[in-house]
């Protein structure tokens, strides 16, 4: 059977725009694979590659691309990684597209070439398994064709000992109205606390951040999912679910878009940890703590396991996506700094507006909204008002919550951060002193000068 | 109104065998239905201002609680040591005053507005009680890690309890899709009616015909598998959901010891089956906070023993249920891994005083532990004969678990040879499940291995295909065991009758299986009929020559397990009787 991929009429558009205004364009095709059904839900052109400014300073050079020889096989698996980041579990970015007049698909040139990005951004991907860069369900990644008014989209296995493209024909449908979408919400919430220890693990915020994903990941795995309350079918389709639940006013089910459903995850208790008791040295303790908003949207006829599956792989990219981007803005990486007392914030997920579902971005704290628009206009090529951008799912860390958990782990007779706070203020006020004295000495320099001149 | 009241024939029974005048007991039951059912008992000896009773209550199946004392003597007037108990008392409002007089006369009182008033009671049997109640299991696994002080382990497990009555966690029947939540859910009860009873979601874990699992459940303690699941998610619309997003915060402290294990938590509760599921959630919260209490207690104790102090020496702590049948309720033990039954036996003394419990054998080893695998082979079989009661003769039998072993187990073709060994693996799995043991049972080959080791065979004798017999079979008791027997030898199967009252003897002070084997083939005896006036003896017979599957119909009916009357022997051919003795100990 052909592989059937359908996308809005918009993307339609967006192929038609770049195709009018340039001689060659490559973006990424991002979506979700159902058994029921393959939906696009956006084309985002890759943006162009800023030549590294040794030539002159000041003037970033944007290199244009005219051919697919030009097209740098790690600039687009970047752009794949980044924009990986800002999608929620159940999506991913499927394949590529181009607009441009050469042929693609008969050019022994250019197929290979078509080869080697995908290949070379599957592996990017595949680097960081939390991120779930690569659709689990499937080898192949779609690339889709815009020449001259005419769409051709192909199927082709990545890494494939097969000579030549393989591509396989891939039935590209353009709907005119847009796909519906079925949101699961909820909230995952952390209380983890770890003892540190300098002496075994090293004091790396990395290696702190990856232990905690990673069993995060685990008990992701093994637990069970209910949807509003409820242990339902596995293998059951979502829209099924809720005329289930709606017998009676079926009518204004239909119209209205379905309601968002509660998910709850329940995690069995099955330690992996030795049969032993460990005795450890440690130095303090590490208190991870927050939530994960997550919402995923999924074609409503997708079953319960596809979407148990996305709310999961949201929860684990959202945290891999986070602690990268924090570990990536890490001066220092040593999780005990000269401070008793060190916090990691690392960034918060906002939701943006994306026709009618919602991607995502990450915000460090300070940070406004607005700053969620560059990289959506960088990477996504879109343009999102800043009122539309939903900044609440998750809140920034309230530091006197944390003066609070301070207070309470230090109890026991260790430096308290109270003193370690006093001491800051002690310094902070001698610094302050010194900058008055040094200040006072500069502007009257010249009187002390003239006179201890004149004592001379 | 005072409750109804009935106790369990072990209760009664437990209690006119209490020797002293001088002490004071604590009764435990249960409240179902306006009646007080009493399971158990302990004897308090008020030594070093301890409350026994508080710490035996983390022991014993959760629902089970302090409902009143026991006073021996013939008045009520009661010392302030037993009012201070009967305060204790919460299950009712109306605490029970068993008293008994040097006649063992035995009255039961209830203290209404702090007058007695005596009560009527119904004895309940052992059967009736596994015919009304069933057993609720739950296993989970928490990770500990706290810092290696007593005071750092009471601080942990606090949180721990605290997380577990929060309403976070969530119960699961094991194999169901029942799952009980608690508050922090809007639903309390997911795949199944919400007014099931407790009996209801039996009935419909096993699709068995009923009547067949009437004959089941007759010798077996019915529990029912739970484990928990704890809520990793907040609701959107929770008031008390707080959004604040992920953030790691790390305070530096001064060095100091950590411990972190994985705790295990294993526990149970006492069930009327005609509980409602939805009331079954308070009752699995509370056991495991009682699970934890135990455990607690067992890591704390190790803590402020000398050389543990620093937590370098902890050991993990494993938790045993025990069901002796003298006892007649579950109770439950943690004891740190690894260390020897043998260096526990003050303790376990002072448990089986503590509850008047014979001492000459062990009954908490971790050997008697309660167990539901048994590696598929069966378990007293014997138990399902329908009992043929005759007045004039005295019935001895084998005491406590043993398996059947029998040909071609574990892949092994024995058929022809191997009988004697399966009977010595029958008597072996005996001294296992009495706690005598923790030795392997031995396979044919260790068997012959023994024997070539101690001299008694060449060593060409290994992995050969010849018999042995009750010398051999004593041989390897006593090499792999320790364990001493007697051989009787009998000149003619006719002969075997004049043995019987010494079998009797044997099963009454000693109660392990008999191997006999000799001219013919080797047989087990795990039980004899006596009548004494006419000298008839009939025998009860598990023969290791059985080669079908492990069925238990089968073995009953086609006598593989049954009684034999005198003519089973051979009449002309000679009989050797390995009887296997026990040592008294706890």
């Amino acid at each position: 059977m052909v592989r059937t991929v359908y996308a809005p009429e918009s993307c339609l558009q967006y192929l038609e725009q770049y195709a009018a205004q340039e001689k060659f364009g490559i973006g990424l095709i991002l979506g979700q694979i159902t058994e029921s059904r393959e939906n696009v839900i956006h084309l985002a052109r890759t943006p162009e590659e800023k030549v590294s400014d040794t030539i002159s300073e000041g003037e970033s050079l944007l290199e244009r691309v005219e051919s697919m020889a030009a097209v740098s096989e790690a600039w687009v698996a970047d752009h794949a990684k980044h924009v990986t980041r800002m999608l929620p579990g159940g999506m991913f970015v499927l394949g590529i597209f181009i607009t441009s007049e050469e042929e693609i698909f008969d050019n022994t040139n250019a197929s290979s070439k078509v080869k080697s990005v995908l290949n070379y951004m599957h592996k990017v991907l595949n680097v960081n398994p939390h991120m779930y860069g690569n659709c689990p369900e499937t080898n192949e990644k779609l690339v889709l064709h815009y020449s001259n008014k005419t769409v051709v989209c192909k199927s082709i296995e990545v890494n494939s000992a097969i000579k030549g493209l393989g591509a396989k024909p891939v039935d590209w449908k353009f709907t005119p109205k847009e796909c519906q979408w079925q949101r699961l919400d909820t909230y995952y919430e952390f209380d983890e606390v770890y003892p540190v220890l300098v002496k075994k693990n090293g004091i790396s915020v990395k290696d702190q951040f990856q232990q905690i994903v990673e069993e995060a990941q685990k008990a992701l795995e093994v637990s069970v999912m209910f949807i509003d309350g409820e242990l339902k079918d596995r293998l059951d389709p979502l829209d099924q679910l809720v005329k289930k639940k709606k017998p009676k006013n079926a009518k204004s089910a239909s119209t209205d878009p379905p309601k968002s459903m509660m998910v709850s995850l329940f995690v069995p208790f099955e330690s992996s940890m030795p049969e032993t008791v460990e005795y450890l040295e440690c130095d303090g303790s590490i208190h991870f703590s927050g939530v994960v908003a997550s919402s995923v949207f999924l074609y409503p006829k997708a079953t319960v396991k596809e979407a148990e599956a996305a709310v999961k792989q949201d929860i684990i990219r959202s945290l891999a996506s986070r602690f990268t981007m924090h570990c990536d803005a890490l001066i220092d990486d040593n999780l005990l700094p000269e401070e008793k007392v060190c916090f990691n914030e690392p960034p918060r997920r906002v939701l943006i507006p994306v026709g009618s579902l919602y991607l995502c971005d990450y915000l460090f704290p300070g940070e406004a909204p607005a700053e969620a628009l560059l990289s959506v206009r960088e990477l996504l090529d879109l343009h999102v008002a800043a009122a539309a951008v939903l900044c609440g799912a998750e809140t920034p860390a309230d530091t006197s919550e944390f003066d609070a958990l301070d207070r309470d782990a230090s109890t026991e007779e260790l430096a308290t951060p109270q003193e370690a706070s006093q001491a800051m203020y002690i310094i902070g006020i001698s610094v302050a002193l010194l900058v008055l004295v040094v200040s006072i000495l500069v502007h009257y320099y010249s009187d002390i000068r003239r006179a201890v001149g004149n004592v001379v | 109104m005072s409750p109804r009241l009935k106790i369990s024939s072990h209760v009664i029974e437990r209690l006119s065998k209490v020797e002293s005048d001088e002490s004071t007991g604590c009764l435990y039951g249960l409240m179902y239905d306006g009646t007080l059912l009493v399971v158990g008992l302990s004897l308090e000896l008020f030594e070093d201002d301890k409350n026994t009773y508080k710490q035996l209550l983390l022991n014993l199946p959760t629902e089970v609680e302090l409902c009143g004392v026991i006073k021996f003597g013939d008045s009520l007037t009661m010392d302030n040591q037993l009012k201070d108990i009967l305060k204790d008392v919460d299950i009712t409002d109306n605490p029970l005053v068993i008293i008994i007089n040097k006649e063992k006369d035995m009255k039961a009182h209830f203290l209404v507005h702090d007058k007695f008033e005596e009560t009527q009671y119904e004895v309940l049997s052992a059967a009736e009680i596994q015919k009304q109640f069933l057993y609720v299991r739950l296993n989970t696994v928490l990770p500990l890690r706290c810092e290696a002080t007593i005071a750092g382990v009471k601080n942990v497990m606090q949180n721990k309890r605290k997380k577990i009555a929060s309403g976070q966690v969530s119960f699961h029947v094991q194999g169901t899709s029942v799952y009980m939540f608690g508050v922090a859910s809007d639903v309390a009860l997911t795949g199944i009616s919400n007014d099931a009873t407790v009996s209801e979601l039996v009935d419909s874990l096993s699709p068995e015909q009923p009547a067949k699992k009437k004959k089941q459940s007759s010798n077996t303690v019915e529990i029912v598998p739970v484990n928990l699941v704890m809520k990793s998610t907040r609701d959107i619309l929770s008031e008390k959901l707080v959004k604040t997003a992920v953030k790691m915060m790390t305070t530096q402290r001064k060095p100091a010891f950590c411990i972190s294990m994985p705790l295990r938590v294993d526990t149970l509760a006492m069930i009327h089956r005609s509980t409602k599921l939805l009331e079954l959630y308070s009752v699995l919260v509370e056991a495991t906070c009682r699970a934890l209490r135990l455990l607690e207690t067992g890591l704390v104790e190790q803590l402020g023993q000398e050389g543990i102090g620093d937590g370098a020496g902890l050991r993990l702590p494993e938790t045993f249920h025990f069901l002796p049948q003298e006892l007649g309720h579950f109770l439950t033990r943690v004891v740190p891994k690894g260390i020897p039954d043998e260096s526990m036996e003050s303790e376990r003394r002072a448990l089986h005083e503590l509850l008047n419990l014979p001492t000459d054998r062990p009954l908490f080893r971790r050997g008697n532990a309660h167990a539901d695998n048994h590696g598929g082979r069966l378990i007293n079989p014997h138990e399902a004969i329908p009992s043929q009661p005759r007045s004039d003769s005295v019935v001895a039998l084998v005491r406590g678990r043993y398996a059947y072993h029998h040909y071609l187990q574990d892949g092994a073709a024995d058929d022809g040879w191997g009988c004697a060994y399966r009977s010595m693996q029958t008597i072996f799995s005996w001294f296992r499940y009495q706690g005598y043991t923790t030795v392997d049972i031995p396979t044919h080959r260790d068997i012959q291995k023994c024997l070539v080791d101690i001299g008694d065979k060449p060593s060409s004798f290994v992995g050969s295909k010849q018999w042995i017999g009750s010398t051999e079979v004593m041989f390897c008791l006593e090499t792999l065991l320790g364990v001493q027997s007697r051989i009787i030898f009998a000149n003619t199967g006719a002969e075997m009758s004049l043995y019987a009252p010494e079998l009797v003897h044997h099963f009454q002070k000693h109660g392990s299986p008999i191997m006999i084997g000799g001219g013919v083939l080797a047989h087990t005896i795990i039980g004899v009929d006596y009548n004494p006036a006419t000298s008839e003896a009939r025998y009860l017979i598990l023969d290791p020559h059985y080669t079908g599957a492990e069925d238990l119909t089968t073995v009953v009916n086609k006598g593989w397990c049954g009684w034999k009357n005198g003519d089973f022997w051979n009449k002309t051919a000679h009989y050797n009787l390995c009887l296997p003795q026990t040592k008294p100990c706890v």
